[in-house]
């Protein structure tokens, strides 16, 4: 069973802010699922190969070819504060003075 | 879709004339349908203006010149909205345009505008869209599927004569069923996902969703093709539409699983498909029983790995280089205030879900684990193409169900328990209506083939499309 404490320190890995309401949810849907999936982890997977491509993909390598990518202008468009061609973002290093 | 070519070749209809159809019945039913989340009324007519000067020239770009598409809205596009049905992207505008866009585009395709989905392509009833319910044209008190549920409803409803959808466990099949249109998941690898907001990019294909098996097929070949951006494209991807065979199935192999038609399978639905696999024996198909033993594990290990690689793949929306950003003083506070605004309770569910299963203590016993059953389930797959050309299943358990009518996140998952293991596989797979239920409502009928093999998935979808329609279906 995944405890309520589990579930606000995944919440913290997430990135996310969870009111009582919904750590109470989450912890009940987190268990519903680890419970319906219990028969996965029986299936015997001892011998199987693990792979990390699906079907006929696999990791390939492209030419060493410089190529346009987007201009600034474009690639910073979207961003919610563009300072000097930059995205701003609140301090995120601590002040060591 | 041949017979709009040729209307538009000999000029007896132009494709301004076209367009203004599909805008004029958008404007008149999508306020019921609600299928898109944004209409490009101007700028589909401009490209139609510009496809009839290129017919005029005698220059036009492709066959299917001036014909128009609604796409996806987890598809980006130049100079229209890509929100992903999500407040975090509601102003959005991609600098770029998707790998299949630039296609359709090169082959002349007005875009009429952008299709509702469930937030990320997380649901499987467009229920999750943070904007609004998309409503089946068959009944609009009911779902058209999901996650694709805009793109589906509005081919069945007449709003645009093909559209694209996306599929990372069934978004294009299962809404497809639901509303009685085609639609297919292409091979992994054969569709170039660069552009496609990631969902769960092992799993992901952008494929194409129409009226008829055909219009389905040629659609498919516009798309289709070798795109060194994604990393997973494979070289020989390109597909040519296939010549007209024989009128026969004679001398196909058919593989009917029984694990598909078992428990929870809707009885109407049972017996529309077995008539339907009857239907081909008819045409001298080689129907036999097959086995597919770890498909009872296909929902499990699908919703391990879609939630893990959706929660990496999430972790981009920060609110630093796009997106709604909630201003903190701290940067990790804003991360968390921005996240957790912009991210609808599906979205957030499956992230905590991913989260769990990727974390170091239980990394091996679920996420390797996905994997490897994973791994059995494709060779389940391979053992059965050595013997069967083509496996068929219902596409769904069930038809459309009512709005609101699943409110537990673990049965909304069991809509898709027939067409993940296509995803898992890598393999292609074909959707088309094969009857309705006692109220009038759609059935699917799933074929699933070895990878690189959409045209025997599409020459057996076409004479089963047929005879479906000689005896009445």
């Amino acid at each position: 069973m995944i405890s309520r404490a589990e579930v606000v320190r995944m919440a913290e890995l997430a990135m996310l802010e969870l009111n009582e309401v919904e750590i109470a949810l989450y912890q009940a849907d987190l268990n519903r699922f680890l419970q319906s999936g219990a028969e996965l982890r029986k299936v015997n997977t001892q011998e199987v190969r693990l792979s990390s491509h699906v079907g006929r993909a696999s990791s390939r390598m492209r030419e060493d070819v410089i190529q346009r990518s987007l201009p600034q202008e474009k690639a910073l468009r979207n961003g919610p504060c563009v300072v000097d061609g930059c995205f701003r973002v609140p301090r995120v290093m601590e002040d060591v003075r | 879709m041949k017979g709009l070519a040729q209307k538009l070749r000999t000029g007896q209809v132009t494709s301004v004339q076209l367009v203004q159809h599909y805008l004029d019945k958008i404007q008149a039913d999508d306020p019921k349908v609600q299928a898109f989340l944004y209409v490009d009324w101007e700028g589909a007519l401009a490209a139609a203006r510009a496809s009839d000067e290129r017919r005029k020239l005698g220059k036009p770009l492709s066959p299917w010149d001036g014909i128009p598409i609604a796409v996806k809205d987890n598809i980006c596009t130049v100079g229209m909205p890509t929100t992903c049905a999500s407040r975090l992207l509601e102003d959005y505008y991609s600098p770029f345009d998707a790998a299949v866009i630039e296609r359709i585009k090169r082959a002349g395709l007005p875009v009429l505008g952008k299709t509702n989905l469930d937030e990320f392509a997380m649901g499987s009833s467009t229920e999750y869209s943070a904007y609004h319910i998309t409503h089946n044209p068959y009944d609009l008190s009911r779902v058209p599927g999901g996650s694709s549920g805009g793109s589906a409803a509005a081919v069945a409803a007449g709003l645009c004569p093909w559209a694209l959808g996306s599929d990372t466990g069934g978004s294009i099949r299962q809404p497809a069923a639901f509303c009685g249109v085609v639609g297919l998941k292409p091979t992994y690898g054969r569709v170039s996902r660069w552009g496609l907001v990631a969902l769960a990019s092992s799993l992901d294909q952008i494929g194409p969703m129409g009226r008829t098996v055909e219009d389905v097929e040629i659609l498919f070949s516009l798309i289709a093709g070798y795109d060194g951006r994604d990393s997973t494209s494979l070289p020989d991807a390109a597909y040519h539409c296939s010549a007209s065979g024989p009128d026969t199935l004679a001398g196909l192999r058919l593989g009917v699983p029984e694990e598909f038609f078992g428990n929870g399978l809707c009885p109407e639905v049972a017996a529309s498909v077995r008539r339907a696999i009857t239907l081909m024996e008819s045409l001298g198909a080689q129907v036999q029983p097959i086995s597919l033993p770890h498909s009872a594990y296909a929902i499990d290990t699908y919703l391990t790995l879609v939630t893990a690689e959706a929660s990496s793949n999430l972790a981009r929306y920060d609110g630093v280089r796009y997106g709604k950003r909630v201003e903190a003083d701290d940067a990790w506070d804003m991360f968390r205030k921005t996240r957790t605004k912009g991210f609808g309770p599906e979205v957030k569910r499956r992230i905590m879900l991913g989260t769990y299963v990727l974390t170091a203590s239980h990394h091996e016993a679920y996420y390797e684990q996905a994997r490897r059953v994973r791994s059995l389930i494709t060779q389940d797959l391979e053992d059965a193409f050595a013997a069967v050309d083509v496996v068929v299943t219902p596409t769904t358990p069930t038809t459309a169900f009512r709005i609101g009518e699943k409110q537990d996140p673990l049965q909304m998952y069991l809509s898709d328990s027939y067409t993940a293991t296509a995803n898992l596989a890598g393999i292609p797979a074909l959707t088309l209506p094969c009857g309705f239920d006692s109220r009038g409502l759609p059935i699917g009928i799933q074929l699933l083939a070895d990878h690189f093999r959409e045209d025997l998935l599409f020459r057996t979808g076409r004479l089963l499309e047929r005879i479906l329609g000689e005896v009445g279906e």
